[in-house]
């Protein structure tokens, strides 16, 4: 199970705007294996959905991959041609997005926006491909598919149109999907129910999942593994059981305790003070200074490293690298 | 659908009323008719024998009963000028006009598609600025202006094309560039800043994001998109060329309506300008809901009840 699909190996992904350079992404680094589900979490603005663009090189004028490697299965992607890379598209890699009704394109058919995938990666004939879109949309749990094969996207619920986005997405067997929070625009019954349907499909046909979200509660669901992100960074990475019972990183901690717990009721929600810092205004030093409850004089001087804690995990942290100081 | 296409056809009765009658005020307030019917020495009280027998003594409300209800019969009184009845005079100049206006469409829309498409995807480029600065050009030149010289270069200097008149597909292409060069540039327009919105929706990430290329992008999912306002414009305009193609009409000698409406209009010939701009309206209003119609076609989201 450890095989590596996809690593990304310092990945920064800029924005080149009127007024100034705005850096997105900066140094990210995370793998994912085989069949493996990793979440990237994070508040807005922190860079996570900028990061699953990068992967499919979908980043538009005027942001710009501008240095790091992403390889998936030993490719390099920043380096393919648009040809190459249009292969892998939709075919090897695909994408879910967040809000359902404006991905789909209005003026087209479902059956005619699925089959238009596995016409483009597979070499069968529309009738064959029709065959196909329906079983997938059979998978997805879509009743009466041959029906709703003609349906335009705007007949059809939230939930299913999702559903949708996601036979779409898996129409060509992935090996990775990335999910860009594929549950946000749901109510809350279908986003369980979409999320099943991901981790079923998922450990069906070994496909590896990216799943961004700001949702913990998706995370504890989903996630093998958690990666954290906070201004455009890797703060904290660790599997999910680890995440949750021991986080390293003060924001890590903060996101969990601004989690209402139903056998807590009597106290009052806790927060993260303060705002994500804008690009344009990051502070010195580490990132999250700012809103730290724990902050030093050395956090507002100096930009903390990404250091290896125990069990495979990274945490950015000078309270961290100074235990391990005082340890060893 | 077709409960619709009732509903809207039941609309036009009003608005043929509203026409009669702005129309019988056209005719009402321009003036004696008498003055121009009779020889110049006739006297004053054969003159007021005429009127009386025109019934032009009569109040404005019968007149104008009167007339409606000749309408209703289809009667829209006898040219002076031809000695013919109006109405099958206008309607024999109708496959003129209906011929120079698709020619312009056509000019319009082949011109138009491509750059306006071509402009939206190299937005800022050199390209792009001269093409929406060409069709500032385009649609600030006025149409009487560029047939003259369209005539100057290609018809007197270069002899390629006939100067004026109908008749052989030569004749059409100069008043077809004429009243098309206008319409091409603001389509142009709209086109791109269309597609500039639409190649940064969604849905176009979405199939971006299966491998789709680049130009079925722009070609599949973008542009049909674009095109609900392309339509709207060009329903505008087709009514615009049907009413609108006087002053081209009259530049190439363009047997249509407009040239017979120009005509009849400095001869006061009243009869002949009631037909016409009765005959225009209604083919606006058909315009009108044929381009309804079409809306229904290219998006699936309306729905008519």
């Amino acid at each position: 199970m450890s095989e590596k699909l996809l690593e990304i190996k310092g990945l920064s992904t800029h924005f080149f705007t009127e007024n100034g350079v705005v850096p997105s992404v900066n140094n990210v680094s995370f793998d994912v294996n085989k069949g493996e589900i990793v979440c990237v979490v994070g508040e807005s603005g922190c860079g996570k959905s900028v990061t699953s663009l990068s992967i499919l090189q979908l980043i538009n004028k005027p942001g710009r991959i501008v240095n790091g490697e992403i390889l998936f299965k030993g490719t390099d992607l920043t380096k393919l041609s648009e040809r190459e890379i249009r292969k892998i598209r939709g075919n090897k890699i695909s994408m879910i997005f967040q809000e359902p009704l404006t991905s789909l394109n209005p003026v087209f058919t479902i059956g005619n926006q699925i089959s238009e995938t596995i016409r483009l990666h597979q070499n069968v004939n529309k009738n064959q491909a029709k065959m196909k879109t329906l079983e997938v949309l059979k998978k997805v749990g879509m009743p009466n598919p041959e029906k709703q094969y003609y349906s335009f996207p705007h007949l059809l619920s939230g939930g299913m149109r999702q559903r949708v986005m996601i036979a779409m997405a898996l129409s060509c067997n992935p090996e990775l999907l990335i999910a860009d929070e594929p549950t946000t625009a749901l109510d809350v019954t279908i986003q369980v129910q979409v999320l099943r349907l991901l981790r079923d499909l998922s450990e069906e046909l070994q496909t590896s999942i990216v799943l961004i979200t700001h949702d913990l509660g998706v995370v504890a669901e989903m996630a093998d593994r958690v990666v954290v992100m906070y201004g455009g960074e890797i703060v904290e990475q660790n599997n999910v059981f680890d995440l949750f019972s021991d986080p390293k990183h003060p924001y890590t901690k903060g996101l969990l305790n601004s989690t209402p717990k139903i056998h807590q009721l009597d106290d009052s929600l806790e927060s993260i003070e303060g705002n994500v810092p804008t690009p344009a205004n990051m502070p010195h030093g580490c990132k999250f200074n700012t809103r730290c409850p724990f902050v030093m004089n050395k956090c507002r001087e100096e930009q903390p490293p990404l250091i290896d804690a125990d069990n495979g995990s990274e945490v950015r942290c000078w309270l961290h690298l100074e235990k391990e100081a005082v340890s060893s | 659908m077709k409960k619709y296409i009732l509903k809207r056809l039941l609309q036009i009765i009003p608005v043929l009323i509203i026409i009669t009658f702005v129309v019988f005020c056209l005719v009402y307030v321009a003036g004696d008719p008498v003055a121009l019917m009779l020889p110049e020495d006739s006297s004053e009280s054969d003159r007021e024998a005429l009127r009386q027998a025109l019934g032009l003594n009569d109040p404005f409300i019968v007149q104008y009963f009167g007339f409606v209800m000749d309408l209703m019969q289809g009667n829209f009184g006898t040219s002076f000028r031809y000695n013919q009845e109006a109405l099958p005079l206008v309607l024999e100049r109708l496959p003129a006009t209906l011929e120079l206006a698709f020619a312009s469409m056509v000019v319009a829309t082949v011109i138009s598609i491509p750059l306006g498409i071509y402009s939206a995807k190299k937005q800022n480029t050199f390209g792009d600025l001269f093409i929406t600065g060409g069709s500032v050009l385009g649609k600030a030149m006025p149409n009487f202006w560029l047939g003259i010289i369209l005539i100057l270069f290609f018809a007197v200097n270069i002899t390629i094309f006939p100067v004026s008149g109908r008749g052989s597909f030569m004749h059409i292409i100069l008043p077809a560039i004429t009243l098309g060069t206008g319409i091409a540039a603001e389509m142009t327009r709209l086109i791109r800043s269309n597609m500039l919105e639409i190649l940064n929706q969604d849905y176009i990430r979405t199939a971006k994001s299966k491998g789709v290329s680049n130009s079925v992008l722009v070609y599949k999912h973008a542009f049909r998109n674009s095109l609900i306002p392309v339509v709207t414009i060009m329903g505008l305009q087709i009514s615009h060329l049907v009413s609108g193609a006087l002053i081209t009409e009259s530049v190439f000698a363009w047997p249509g309506i407009g040239q017979l409406l120009v005509q009849a209009v400095n001869g006061r010939d009243m009869a002949v300008v009631q037909a016409a701009v009765f005959v225009i309206a209604i083919l606006v209003i058909v315009v009108n809901l044929i381009t309804d119609l079409i809306y229904r076609l290219l998006d699936p989201r309306i729905h008519y009840s």
